[in-house]
């Protein structure tokens, strides 16, 4: 459950604000009904929104449980007859995906890890240091974000290249240690600024330098602001398409993200395999949907705090 | 046969120490010279992000302005050669593809970007109104944004084929107007409808719970102050939600503007036709790295970069008409 919204949800809102207005004391039956009609409405509207929203999903599932032939019945077949749970594993033996999965938990983790540091120490730096020319930096880190992404590629492209490192894992994963995500620092700062001083000024006065208070002290009191981060950076570093479809060349070194791309753009050009590309697409996004499922709350925080508190 | 990983696992353990050694350097220094204990713990606490900045943003960002004013084929020939304004004469007078591109990239935003928004707003101020379960919903709108890109690009090239889900549940209607079902993404016309019915399936859920946080936030004591002044349904909503949600608001343009100009990967995986032109970041990668022209592609790069500055300028400056801060954050 998301802790947020339980102050909120049991407060009044507008509706029932409006409906319990002694203005309408005098037709109250009417007011009544009035009110239940907009609740219908209301539940109506949403359902109708979860409906698109989820036809989608739950096609992606149905297709990817077919058989082949079973692709372009019409009227369209929700529930697939006989149900090919095979096509999991011949997705997956398709391709070395073995290979593929091991490529992005590697990648993954070693850009997470440095990412997650790198963005702790420096939103700490920006939250808790006065020094000459920080509210300026911050403004140059902010600004950063609106950059675009491809316009810095090509020369970092031939610095990599120049560096003897295309077409292995250090552009997607050393460069984390450099903070390359301002929205994390961004999102740390906010919560580092909501820690009161005192708690630092106490441990200093019993002898903690400062890397013993940023990391005994501080980072626990920002945890579930470290969770948010590492779900997001998570999210990233496993779909990170751009960067892998530049940097690797070599097929044994592909993460899935591109192992997926291959399989579309050449296994099933001619006739689209879509029953295997299907379940293909439902096994990479398997991890993201269960982590956001067991980690919603992280997600989320993540996701509305630069716009709700910014 | 595993020392790829080995390699990398070096680098990565290499560039970490020397990080940790620079920082402490860095603090050592600036003591010695007599910076007080407070600045320099600051400035060696945000170096990653420093020498970050320099090496990996302006660095980058220089070259591509110095490449973007040369003719560059890396693989043929070794080093640039300055050919002035050449590429920009080029890509504005005799690059058709260029407009085309551009086109196709504007279009998608210009249209995706608004319908996100209100759709997104709509459907938060629904869930905003005491509605039960809200986390339930919440979690099943914001499903889509989940999703990787790459999922959703095959999903939709999937159910938008000419014999796909959506073709087939709007048949009915296709035969009742007595139209042919059209083949979304290989007919150069429907290419960018289709794209946009995608884009709006996969911002909508996080547009949503981002102005729901934004709802929320508001004070209720401000709805009382309303009601006592004898404000209605509508009129709390005009006067009151939308001012306060204005900064939410502003946030989720700047960010979306700046999302679905960048349009990169889904485009991959959908393969759509090439008549119909492209998102511009594709087509700066396609000039890059399959034509092997970086120089002219660096020019693109910088074009999509004043286009990107424009419109943040542009929301930002009608932003002071429309966006609503309190008193002390006021400028």
């Amino acid at each position: 459950m998301i802790t947020n919204d339980t102050p909120s949800s049991s407060a009044p809102t507008m509706t029932t604000l409006a409906a319990s207005a002694p203005v309408s004391s005098g037709s109250s039956g009417g007011r009544r009904w009035d009110s239940l009609i907009v609740r219908v409405i209301i539940y109506a509207l949403l359902l109708a929104g979860v409906a698109v929203v989820m036809i989608p999903f739950l096609w992606m599932i149905s297709t990817s449980l077919k058989n082949a032939s079973d692709l372009f019945v019409f009227p369209p077949e929700w529930i697939p007859n006989p149900i090919q749970w095979n096509n999991y594993p011949d997705a997956w033996n398709a391709l070395p995906f073995d290979r593929f999965l091991l490529n992005t938990l590697f990648t993954t983790i070693l850009a997470m890890f440095a990412e997650i540091v790198s963005a702790a120490i420096v939103a700490y730096g920006f939250a808790r240091f006065r020094f000459p020319g920080r509210d300026v930096l911050f403004i140059i880190l902010l600004s950063t974000m609106m950059l675009p992404g491809i316009l810095t590629l090509i020369p970092k492209f031939i610095m990599w290249r120049e560096l003897g490192r295309i077409d292995t894992f250090t552009p997607l994963t050393v460069g984390a240690w450099f903070a390359w995500g301002p929205s994390f620092i961004f999102l740390l700062r906010q919560f580092f600024m909501t820690i009161p001083r005192e708690i630092e000024e106490a441990a200093t006065i019993d002898g903690a330098n400062v890397v013993q208070t940023f990391s005994q002290i501080m980072l626990p009191l920002v945890k579930p602001a470290l969770l948010a981060i590492a779900v997001l950076s998570f999210q990233g570093n496993w779909n990170n398409f751009e960067g892998a479809l530049i940097y690797l060349n070599t097929l044994e070194k592909y993460p899935m993200v591109l192992g997926l791309q291959f399989f579309g753009a050449s296994l099933s050009r001619e006739a689209p395999q879509w029953h295997l590309m299907m379940a293909m697409a439902t096994m990479m996004a398997a991890p993201i949907l269960l982590l956001f499922f067991f980690a919603q709350r992280y997600f989320i925080e993540g996701l509305t705090v630069g716009a709700v508190k910014g | 046969m595993f020392s790829w990983y080995g390699l990398t696992l070096v680098d990565y353990v290499v560039v970490a120490v020397g990080m940790a050694a620079a920082m402490f350097g860095v603090y050592w220094l600036l003591r010695r010279f007599g910076v007080g204990r407070e600045t320099s713990t600051g400035y060696a606490l945000i170096l990653p992000w420093l020498i970050g900045l320099v090496v990996w943003t302006v660095g980058p960002f220089l070259a591509s302005l110095y490449l973007s004013f040369t003719e560059y084929a890396p693989i043929q020939k070794g080093w640039p050669t300055w050919i002035g304004l050449d590429n920009y004469v080029e890509m504005f007078t005799e690059d058709r593809r260029f407009w085309r591109v551009l086109r196709f990239t504007l279009g998608y935003s210009v249209i995706n970007v608004p319908l996100g928004l209100i759709g997104a707003l709509l459907t938060a101020t629904l869930l905003n109104q005491d509605v039960k379960a809200i986390g339930v919903w919440r979690t099943l709108y914001y499903l889509p944004a989940v999703l990787p890109a790459a999922a959703t690009a095959l999903l939709f090239r999937w159910m938008l084929a000419s014999n796909g889900l959506l073709n087939d549940m709007l048949s009915p209607i296709y035969n009742l107007i007595d139209v042919d079902r059209p083949s979304w993404f290989t007919d150069p016309e429907m290419v960018l409808p289709a794209y946009i019915i995608m884009g709006l399936w996969g911002v909508f859920g996080a547009n949503t719970v981002i102005l729901l946080a934004g709802l929320k936030n508001i004070p209720r004591d401000l709805y009382d102050a309303a009601k006592i002044d004898g404000a209605g349904r509508w009129s709390m909503y005009w006067n009151v939600t939308i001012p306060m949600l204005s900064g939410t608001l502003f946030y989720v343009l700047i960010i979306g503007i700046i999302g679905s100009l960048q349009t990169f990967t889904q485009a991959f995986f959908i393969q759509h036709t090439a008549r119909a032109g492209t998102f511009m970041n594709v087509y700066i990668y396609q000039e890059a790295f399959e034509r092997n022209n970086m120089g002219y592609a660096s020019a693109l790069g910088w074009v999509m970069l004043v286009i990107i500055l424009l419109f943040t300028l542009l929301v930002f400056r009608s932003s002071s008409a429309w966006v609503y801060y309190e008193g002390e954050r006021a400028k």
